[in-house]
């Protein structure tokens, strides 16, 4: 039998006050008319409820774009579920964030650039850092969980101790470091993102001497660049089996970039209830289990831990959505991965990370 | 690595909660995730109220499973609570 999802990953709006390089929206976003309205979201968080899924994380585009947050995270709670916010920060005042945790918000996220402001700013595409620094003040006197999320990659890794003591200052209960993960946009801009070996390395290092400093204050969680890995993550923990991801305008995906394979189509929660989209629907179905597998993941130990790897990062480097993730290292096309990355190497770097980088390719507004 | 001090009085760390619905086993959650919770684990978490101290915890879990040896108790509650307090789930 199909176990239930656990999570539901809710992009309420692609709008979005900030261009990020590496933003992880599709190329092509969901227009605001488009949305889901009110009624129609807290539908689906009762049918989430009703499922067995446990959390939900309201993210974007920016979550607080939205005028009607307030009701929606009143309806998810009303419904069981655990709400966090994936936020920039921009659009939120302190009167504005306490209604919010008034109508049950449990755990903020809140994104950091860089450490740095113009470099942050820069990334962001838009004058964003000052802000997030006086917003953490606010959000420390609430009673809700609280993590400092920080992408990091070529332009900003080797100022990762200078980042954590920012994120110390700040006091969350958490970091996350989160190496930039390349579909979308960061896939467009790789080039300028992918890290060299000796900063992978050197970051890992400062991240576990920090992890020891700070323990029981800070937890560090860290997100590994999977092009340096031997073996591919467990994208969305296996297709179809833990998580769903709904748009702005209600299409259920079982992964972030599935809209980039080819012939897919996606059930949307106007038409179908999300019970059946997750048990019947075939967008669910196709990569779900071990059937659709090719060699070398077929009769290799590891496929119940990884799943295979990322469908979707399959299709973008291979072509082929049911090939072996190409990180793996046992995978045949694995050579598009080093290729990559002997660009990123020093010697094959087109740019430094003290280069100013003018040629990013910024994450535009739906319509 | 120390344990928590035993007069300190640990209660669910912000963004920590008991699920509503609950059985034989009950369901912390969490920012990242929920623990299926039963038996001796579930006992401590109950009892992390910001009320008892960590010594009350420990003198309680002796008294209600009075088959185990006390001091094997009080260094698993102490390793339990030091591991929950990592994880940013419980504070002292």
């Amino acid at each position: 039998m199909q176990p239930n999802p656990l999570a539901l990953i809710a992009e309420i709006t692609h709008r979005c006050p900030l261009h990020c390089v590496y933003c992880s929206n599709p190329l092509e976003m969901q227009k605001a008319v488009a949305e889901l309205a009110t009624d129609e979201w807290v539908r689906v968080f009762r049918e989430a409820g009703q499922l067995g899924v446990l959390h939900l994380h309201l993210t974007g585009g920016e979550p607080l774009a939205r005028a009607d947050l307030t009701e929606l995270i009143t309806g998810a709670r009303a419904a069981g579920l655990y709400v966090n916010l994936i936020t920039s920060g921009i659009g939120l005042s302190g009167p504005r964030l306490a209604a919010l945790v008034d109508a049950g918000l449990e755990h903020i996220q809140l994104s950091f650039q860089d450490s740095r402001e113009a470099s942050a700013n820069e990334i962001a595409g838009t004058r964003s850092h000052a802000h997030k620094l006086e917003l953490t003040r606010l959000i420390r006197q609430c009673k809700i969980a609280f993590t400092v999320n920080v992408v990091v990659h070529r332009q900003n890794l080797n100022r990762l101790s200078e980042i954590i003591a920012m994120a110390e200052e700040l006091g969350p209960d958490r970091l996350e470091v989160a190496n930039v993960q390349y579909y979308g946009w960061a896939l467009r801009n790789r080039d300028l993102l992918l890290p060299t070996p000796q900063q992978v390395e050197r970051s890992r290092q400062t991240v576990a001497i920090a992890q020891e400093r700070l323990g029981g204050r800070m937890r560090i969680d860290y997100v590994a660049p999977d092009y340096y890995a031997r073996y591919p993550k467990a994208c969305m923990g296996g297709w179809g089996r833990r998580l769903l991801l709904l748009d702005p305008a209600g299409q259920a995906l079982p992964c972030h970039a599935a809209g980039v394979i080819p012939g897919m189509q996606f059930d949307n929660v106007r038409q179908h209830s999300l019970d059946w989209i997750w048990r019947e629907s075939a967008a669910f179905q196709r990569f779900r289990g071990e059937d659709w597998m090719a060699e070398p993941c077929r009769g290799c130990e590891r496929r119940s831990e990884d799943f295979g790897g990322c469908r979707c990062q399959a299709f973008l480097l291979t072509g082929d959505a049911a090939a072996t993730d190409p990180v793996c290292t046992l995978a045949p096309t694995h050579g598009v991965v080093e290729a990559a990355l002997a660009e990123a190497s020093p010697a094959g770097a087109s740019s430094s990370p003290q280069t100013s980088p003018a040629s990013w390719i910024y994450r535009p507004n739906p319509a | 690595m120390s344990g928590p001090d035993q007069n300190s009085k640990p209660r669910l760390a912000p963004g920590c909660r008991w699920a509503e619905a609950n059985g034989a086993e009950r369901l912390l959650m969490f920012p990242e995730g929920a623990l299926r919770l039963q038996g001796t684990g579930r006992e401590i978490l109950e009892r992390c109220d910001g009320q008892r101290s960590v010594q009350q915890i420990i003198e309680e879990l002796q008294a209600q499973y009075k088959n185990g040896e006390p001091g094997r108790i009080q260094q698993e509650v102490n390793s339990f609570l030091r591991s929950l307090h990592h994880k940013r789930i419980v504070d002292f």
